[in-house]
C-alpha cells in the first residue's frame, strides 16, 4: 500500500510498523473514527493533524488498545493486536504517551521508570535507562521528587521516559505540546529524530500545523475520522489543502 | 435506568404520549379503591394487618423514592425519620394526652422541621458521604432515644391498646395515597423534572438556573414527612415503642429492596415492588424466615447488576409503563417568539468587562493579565493554540473557576465573586465544549427544563417549543438524548442555553467536529442570536473559518496573554498570530 | 497515671482501627468501590475465630493466617462477580458499589446470624494483665494493638517498597497510565479487593480477642470504618492512619469519662460534627 503522493514506495520490502484496515471506533453511541485505513512506514517519524474533534486521540488511543475497535484490523508489524487489552499492546511493543500525560503523580521519577522497565528485558532496561537519563538531565537530577509536584515540561519528559522504557517498537504521542513553552516543546520534539535513528518509529498526534510538519517524514490530516491527506511532510507543507481542512473551508 | 417514551416514526411532530386521564387510570383507581375498601369490611384482622403493613412499605418506598429515585441522593435514611414519628407520637399520646390520630400528624411535622434543618447540612455532601451522614444519624437517634428515660429509655414504651385496626389502617391508605400523589406529582411537574437534572448533572443543572439546594431541601423535607406518619400509626398500630425497633435498621433495607426491585425513580416502580416481594416473598419465606433478609440482600445485588432499572425497566421493554415525558403537550405548538426583554443598555453600552483577569493553577500561570470589553452587540470570538488558555478564561468569566486576580464587570457591576448560578440569573449563560446534556431525559424535557425558570408552566412550553423549532430540533422533540448525533447534541446544547434568554451567551467549540451542514446550521443560529434576546456573544473556537465572518472582534491569546484584539481580518493577517498559532504559511 | 494508662489504651485501639480503616481505604483507593458490607467480614472472621478457638484450643494468632488466607480466596472469587462489572460504569460505578455492597452486607450479616447466633461472644484469650507501677495494660490488648500496627506496617511497605506494590498505587492514581506500563489493571483490582477484605478479615481475629462481637456489630464497624477514612482523607494513607489513632484516642478517653454508650455513638457524632463545621474537609475526600 503505497500513499498518495509520498517516498514510502522508496522503502523495499519494509514490513510497515502500524496498519489500520477500515477501522471504526466511538465511544457509546458517537462513532468517531469511520472506516479508517492508513499504513505507518518503519522506523519513520509520522505526524497525525487534525483540528479538534477530526478523531486524531481517538486514533492512537484505538491503536494503543485503550479503545477496542467496532470493526477493522489493527496489525503491528504483521501482527494484528485489534482487539487486545492496553497492557498487552503496550507488551507486544507499542509505547504510549497519553493526552494529559496520566501520571503517578505521587510516585518518583525513577518508581515510574521502573514500573515501565519490567515491559523490558532485563538486559535493555538498564541500557535504556542510562540513555534517558542522558538525554533527559533534568529527570536524572530528580529521581526521588514526586512527579506530581514537577512542572509541565517536566512531566512531559517523564512520561515519555516511561514510554521509552518499555523498548517499544513504535511510539504513540498524544499532543505533546499541550500546556508546555515553546523552548520546552521545540526539545520534545527533537529528541524524535533521535528516536528514530535507534529504530523506534513514532507517531505523533499534533494540532499546530508547523510544528507537526517541520518534524515528520511523512504526514496525515485527519477530518472527521477520515484520513483525507497524506505525503511526504515536506510536500503536504506547501499544500494549501492542509490549512483549508484545519480552517475547515 | 428509567424508561424512556419514544417517538415511532422520526419526524413524526404529534404523538399520543401524554397520558389523558384515560380508562386505564381510572379503572386501576377504581380496582384500587374497592379492594382498599372491601379489606377492613370483609378481610380477618390478619388481613387487615397484612394490608397495613404492605401500605407502611409502600408509603416507605414511595418516601425513599423522592430523594434516592427522583433527586439521586441514595439516603439510608427513612428509619431516622420513621423512629422519630413514632417517638414523637408515643410522648404526645403518653405525657400530653393528645389524641392518636392528631400526635401522628404531629409525627409528620416533627421530621419535617427536623429534615428542614439538617437538609441543607447533611445534602452539602454528595454521593457516599451523604448516604454515610444517614446512616449515622440512625445510631445516634438509638442512643439518644436509649438514654432519654422521658421517652422510655432503653426499655421502650407503651401506648394505650389500640382498639381500631381499621382506623389505623385509613390512615396508613391515606399516606400511602398522598405518597404516591407526590411522586406522581415529581413525574409529571416541572419541580420533577428539576429534580431530577439535580440526579442527571448538578452542576450543568446550576449552569441552567435550576436551584439545585432549594430543590433538593424540599425533596429530602418530603422523603422524610411520610417516614414520619408511617412510623407514627405503626407505633400506635402496635401499642409498643423502644428504641430498637424505631431505629431498626432492617427497615431501609427492606425499603430499598422493595423499590429498587420494582423501578427506582419511577412511579409505579414502589408500587409494584412492595406488592410483589411482599405478598410473594413473605408467603414464600413462611418456612425460612430467618433468611429473609439475606435472600432480600441477594435480591438488591441481583437488580443492580442484571437490571437496574427493577421490574418497571423490564415491563417498558414491553412497551408497559413507560415514562410520560414532563410538560410535553401532545403536539409541539408553534410557539411564540419571546417579547424582546430590554437589556437596559443602549448600543455601544458596555455589557462585559474583564479587567487584569489572572488564573494560577498551582505553580501554572494559566491565564496572565487578560482584559477586553464586550459592547452590546458584539460577538467577539477568541482564538488560540491549545493549552493557550481560552477555557480557562471561559471558565473564570462564567464562575467555574476562581480568579487569582482581576476583575469581571458584567453590566457594570462586579460578578467576579458571585456563584455560577447567580451568573446565570443575572444574564450570562454558557454551553460546555462536551455537551453536558442530561442524557436520561428527551430533548423537549432538555429545554423546557430551561425554559421553565422566571416563566409560567404555559409561557415555558412555548417558549421551548419556539426554541426548538428555530434552532430545528422540532422534528426530534421526543427522542431520548442518546440518539442523537453528536452535531444535534451541540444544537441541543445551544437550544438549551437560548432558552434561558439569557443577555450574553457563552460558545464553547461550539463547531467542533461539526460538518459543513451542522456548521452551518450553527452559523444561522449565532447569525440570529437576537431574536433570543441575545444581546452578545463571546465563542471560543478552533474552527476560526467558521465564525470569522460572523465576529465582530478577534481576540487571540498565547500562553495565557492576549496577543492581539480586533477585527477578525486585522487579527488573522497579523504576522505575530499567524505565527504563534497558524504558523508560517510559505 | 490515668492519662497515661488512657492514652496507651487509646493508641492500642487506634492501631486495631488503623486495620480496620485502612482496608476499606485501599479498597476504595483503588476503586473508588464503596463496600458498605466490610463490617460484615470483619464480624464474620471474628466469629469464626471464636468458634475454631473453641472448639480446636487453637490459638487466634495462630488462626489468623488461615482467617487471612481463606477470606483472601474469598475477597478474589467476590470482586469479578460482584464489582468488576460496575467498574465500566463510569460516575455511577460508586453509587452502584453503595447498593450492591449493601445487599452483600445483609446476605453476609444474615448468614452468620444463621451460623453463629446473635450472641455477642469474646475469646476469653490472654485475659491477663501486666503492671508497670501504677499503670496496668491487658495482655490481649497490647499483644492485639502489637498485631494490628505491625500488619498495618507491613502493609505500608509492601505498597511503598515493593514492585507490585507500586503497581497497586499506580493504578489507583491512573488507571490509563498503568497500562502504558504494561500493568493488567483488572488484575490489580482483584488484587487489592481480596487484599482488603483479607485485612478486614484480620482485623477481625484480633478484635474477637479485646472486644465482644456478634453479627449485629457489623454496620458499627463499617460506620466506624468510613468515618475514619471520611475524616483522614478517602485514599489517603497518612490521613487515615492519623485519623485512626485520634479516634482510637478520643474512644477510649469518652469510654472512661462518658460510659461506654457516648464511647459508641462518638464516631458517628464526631462525622456529623465535622459536616457541620468543616464540610470541604469531607468533600476533598470525596
Amino acid at each position: 500500500m503505497t500513499l498518495e503522493g509520498s517516498s514510502a514506495a522508496n522503502h523495499v520490502a519494509d514490513t510497515p510498523a502500524l496498519t489500520l484496515e477500515n477501522v471504526t471506533a466511538g465511544i457509546g453511541p458517537l462513532t468517531i473514527l469511520h472506516d479508517l485505513s492508513m499504513v505507518v512506514p518503519a522506523r519513520k517519524v509520522v505526524v497525525i493533524l487534525g483540528a479538534n474533534g477530526a478523531g486524531k486521540t481517538t486514533l492512537l488511543r484505538t491503536i494503543a488498545g485503550l479503545l477496542p475497535p467496532r470493526s477493522g484490523r489493527i496489525c503491528l508489524f504483521g501482527e494484528p493486536i485489534h482487539g487486545r487489552p492496553a497492557h498487552l499492546v503496550t507488551r507486544a511493543g507499542i509505547g504510549h504517551v497519553p493526552s494529559g500525560r496520566e501520571l503517578f503523580p505521587r510516585l518518583s521519577v525513577a518508581d515510574h521508570l521502573d514500573l515501565a522497565g519490567k515491559v523490558s528485558t532485563p538486559g535493555r532496561r538498564a541500557e535504556i535507562r542510562e540513555q534517558l537519563l542522558e538525554m533527559f538531565p533534568v529527570l536524572a537530577e530528580r529521581l526521588r521528587q514526586p512527579v506530581g509536584t514537577m512542572s509541565g515540561g517536566q512531566q512531559q519528559m517523564v512520561a515519555i521516559a516511561r514510554a521509552l522504557m518499555t523498548d517499544p517498537r513504535v511510539l504513540l504521542l498524544d499532543e505533546p505540546s499541550t500546556g508546555l513553552a515553546p523552548k520546552v516543546v521545540l526539545a520534545v520534539f527533537e529528541t524524535l529524530p533521535v528516536l528514530r535513528a535507534q529504530g523506534v518509529s513514532v507517531v505523533v498526534a499534533e494540532q499546530s500545523l508547523t510544528l507537526g510538519l517541520s518534524h515528520a517524514d511523512e504526514a496525515f490530516v485527519l477530518d472527521h475520522g477520515r484520513v483525507v491527506l497524506s505525503g511526504a511532510a515536506s510536500e503536504l507543507a506547501q499544500d494549501h489543502r492542509v490549512i483549508d481542512t484545519y480552517l475547515g473551508r | 435506568m428509567i424508561g424512556m417514551c419514544s417517538s415511532s416514526k422520526k419526524g413524526h411532530v404529534s404523538m399520543p404520549h401524554t397520558s389523558r386521564i384515560n380508562a386505564g387510570y381510572l379503572l386501576t383507581a377504581a380496582a384500587f379503591l374497592a379492594v382498599a375498601i372491601s379489606i377492613p369490611v370483609f378481610g380477618s384482622e390478619y388481613t387487615v394487618q397484612l394490608a397495613t403493613d404492605i401500605l407502611s412499605f409502600v408509603a416507605l418506598g414511595y418516601s425513599w423514592n423522592l430523594i434516592s429515585g427522583f433527586a439521586g441522593y441514595i439516603s439510608f435514611g427513612q428509619v431516622s425519620f420513621f423512629g422519630l414519628g413514632a417517638y414523637t407520637t408515643a410522648v404526645l399520646v403518653n405525657h400530653f394526652d393528645v389524641p392518636w390520630y392528631v400526635a401522628v400528624c404531629c409525627g409528620g411535622i416533627v421530621t419535617a422541621i427536623v429534615a428542614a434543618i439538617f437538609g441543607p447540612i447533611m445534602l452539602r455532601l454528595r454521593g457516599i458521604l451523604f448516604a454515610l451522614g444517614m446512616l449515622g444519624l440512625a445510631r445516634i437517634l438509638t442512643v439518644v432515644f436509649s438514654d432519654w428515660d422521658y421517652a422510655g429509655g432503653a426499655a421502650g414504651t407503651t401506648l394505650p391498646p389500640q382498639l381500631n385496626p381499621s382506623a389505623v389502617y385509613i390512615g396508613m391508605v391515606l399516606t400511602a395515597l398522598c405518597a404516591f400523589a407526590v411522586n406522581a406529582y415529581f413525574a409529571r411537574s416541572g419541580f420533577g423534572l428539576d429534580a431530577m437534572s439535580v440526579r442527571e448533572d448538578e452542576d450543568a443543572a446550576g449552569a441552567l438556573g435550576v436551584p439545585t439546594t432549594r430543590v433538593k431541601v424540599i425533596t429530602f423535607i418530603l422523603s422524610a414527612v411520610f417516614p414520619g406518619l408511617v412510623g407514627g400509626l405503626i407505633a400506635w398500630n402496635r401499642s409498643y415503642l423502644d428504641p430498637a425497633s424505631a431505629f431498626d435498621p432492617t427497615l431501609d433495607l427492606q425499603t430499598i429492596v422493595f423499590t429498587l426491585f420494582g423501578g427506582i425513580g419511577t412511579v409505579w416502580g414502589p408500587l409494584i415492588g412492595t406488592s410483589v416481594l411482599m405478598l410473594i416473598g413473605e408467603q414464600l419465606l413462611i418456612h425460612f424466615s430467618s433468611l429473609k433478609l439475606a435472600l432480600y440482600g441477594a435480591v438488591v445485588i441481583a437488580t443492580v447488576l442484571m437490571f437496574p432499572g427493577g421490574l418497571v425497566s423490564l415491563l417498558n421493554r414491553f412497551g408497559l409503563l413507560k415514562r410520560k415525558l414532563i410538560l410535553a403537550p401532545p403536539e409541539l405548538p408553534l410557539g411564540n417568539a419571546p417579547a424582546a426583554i430590554d437589556a437596559g443598555l443602549a448600543a455601544g453600552d458596555s455589557l462585559l468587562e474583564v479587567r487584569d483577569l489572572s488564573v494560577r493553577f498551582g505553580g501554572l500561570l494559566a491565564l496572565d493579565n487578560v482584559s477586553f470589553k464586550l459592547r452590546r452587540g458584539e460577538t467577539l470570538s477568541i482564538i488560540g493554540a491549545n493549552g493557550a488558555g481560552k477555557t480557562t478564561l471561559f471558565n473564570a468569566i462564567t464562575g467555574f473557576v476562581q480568579p487569582t486576580g482581576g476583575e469581571i464587570l458584567f453590566r457594570g457591576s462586579t460578578v467576579s465573586a458571585l456563584p455560577v448560578i447567580d451568573r446565570v440569573h443575572l444574564g450570562m449563560a454558557r454551553t460546555f465544549q462536551i455537551p453536558r446534556l442530561l442524557s436520561e431525559l428527551s430533548v423537549w424535557e432538555n429545554v423546557v427544563l430551561a425554559a421553565r425558570h422566571g416563566r409560567q408552566k404555559h409561557q415555558a412550553v412555548e417558549h421551548a417549543a419556539w426554541v426548538l423549532r428555530t434552532v430545528g430540533l422540532d422534528e426530534m422533540w421526543l427522542e431520548p438524548v442518546a440518539r442523537l448525533t453528536p452535531g444535534r447534541q451541540r444544537e441541543l446544547e445551544l437550544a438549551r442555553v437560548l432558552a434561558l434568554q439569557p443577555d450574553l451567551v457563552f460558545l464553547d467549540e461550539v463547531m467542533a467536529g461539526m460538518t459543513k451542514e451542522e456548521q452551518e446550521r450553527v452559523r444561522s443560529i449565532i447569525r440570529r442570536m437576537s431574536d433570543f434576546g441575545v444581546v452578545g456573544i463571546v465563542c471560543v473556537e478552533h474552527v476560526i473559518a467558521a465564525i470569522a465572518d460572523l465576529s465582530d472582534r478577534m481576540l487571540v491569546l498565547d500562553f495565557g496573554r492576549k496577543i492581539a484584539d480586533s477585527k477578525p481580518t486585522e487579527v488573522l493577517n497579523d504576522p505575530v498570530v499567524i505565527k504563534a498559532y497558524l504558523g508560517e504559511i510559505q | 497515671m490515668l492519662a497515661v494508662q488512657l492514652l496507651i489504651n487509646g493508641i492500642l485501639l487506634g492501631g486495631t482501627y488503623v486495620l480496620i480503616a485502612q482496608s476499606l481505604n485501599l479498597i476504595f483507593g483503588v476503586m473508588r468501590v464503596v463496600n458498605l458490607a466490610h463490617g460484615s467480614f470483619i464480624v464474620m472472621a471474628g466469629l469464626f475465630t471464636f468458634w475454631l478457638s473453641a472448639r480446636t484450643g487453637l490459638s487466634p494468632l495462630i488462626v489468623l493466617p488461615i482467617v487471612f488466607v481463606v477470606s483472601f480466596v474469598v475477597g478474589a472469587l467476590l470482586q469479578p462477580v460482584l464489582i468488576e462489572p460496575l467498574m465500566n460504569q463510569g460516575r455511577r460505578a460508586e453509587l452502584l458499589s453503595l447498593m450492591v455492597t449493601f445487599g452483600l452486607d445483609y446476605v453476609l450479616v444474615q448468614i452468620a446470624l444463621h451460623v453463629w447466633g446473635a450472641d455477642y461472644v469474646s475469646l476469653p484469650y490472654l485475659q491477663s494483665t501486666w503492671t508497670f507501677g501504677a499503670i496496668t495494660l491487658s495482655k490481649a490488648l497490647v499483644v492485639v494493638g502489637l498485631f494490628a500496627v505491625g500488619i498495618v506496617a507491613l502493609l505500608y511497605f509492601g505498597l511503598n517498597y515493593t514492585s507490585f506494590g507500586k503497581s497497586l498505587l499506580a493504578a489507583s492514581q491512573s488507571p490509563v497510565g498503568a497500562a502504558c506500563c504494561g500493568i493488567n489493571v483488572r488484575r490489580v483490582r482483584l488484587f487489592a479487593f481480596a487484599l482488603g477484605i483479607a485485612l478486614a478479615s484480620s482485623a477481625g481475629t484480633l478484635l474477637i480477642m479485646i472486644l465482644p462481637m456478634a453479627a449485629e456489630s457489623a454496620d458499627n464497624l463499617t460506620i466506624l470504618a468510613f468515618v475514619i477514612v471520611a475524616l483522614g482523607g478517602l485514599g489517603e494513607y497518612a490521613g487515615v492512619t492519623i485519623a485512626a489513632f485520634l479516634l482510637g484516642l478520643a474512644q477510649s478517653l469518652a469510654g472512661y469519662f462518658l460510659g461506654g454508650d457516648a464511647a459508641n455513638v462518638l464516631p458517628f457524632v464526631i462525622l456529623i460534627a465535622v459536616m457541620l463545621l468543616w464540610p470541604q474537609g469531607l468533600r476533598r475526600a470525596a
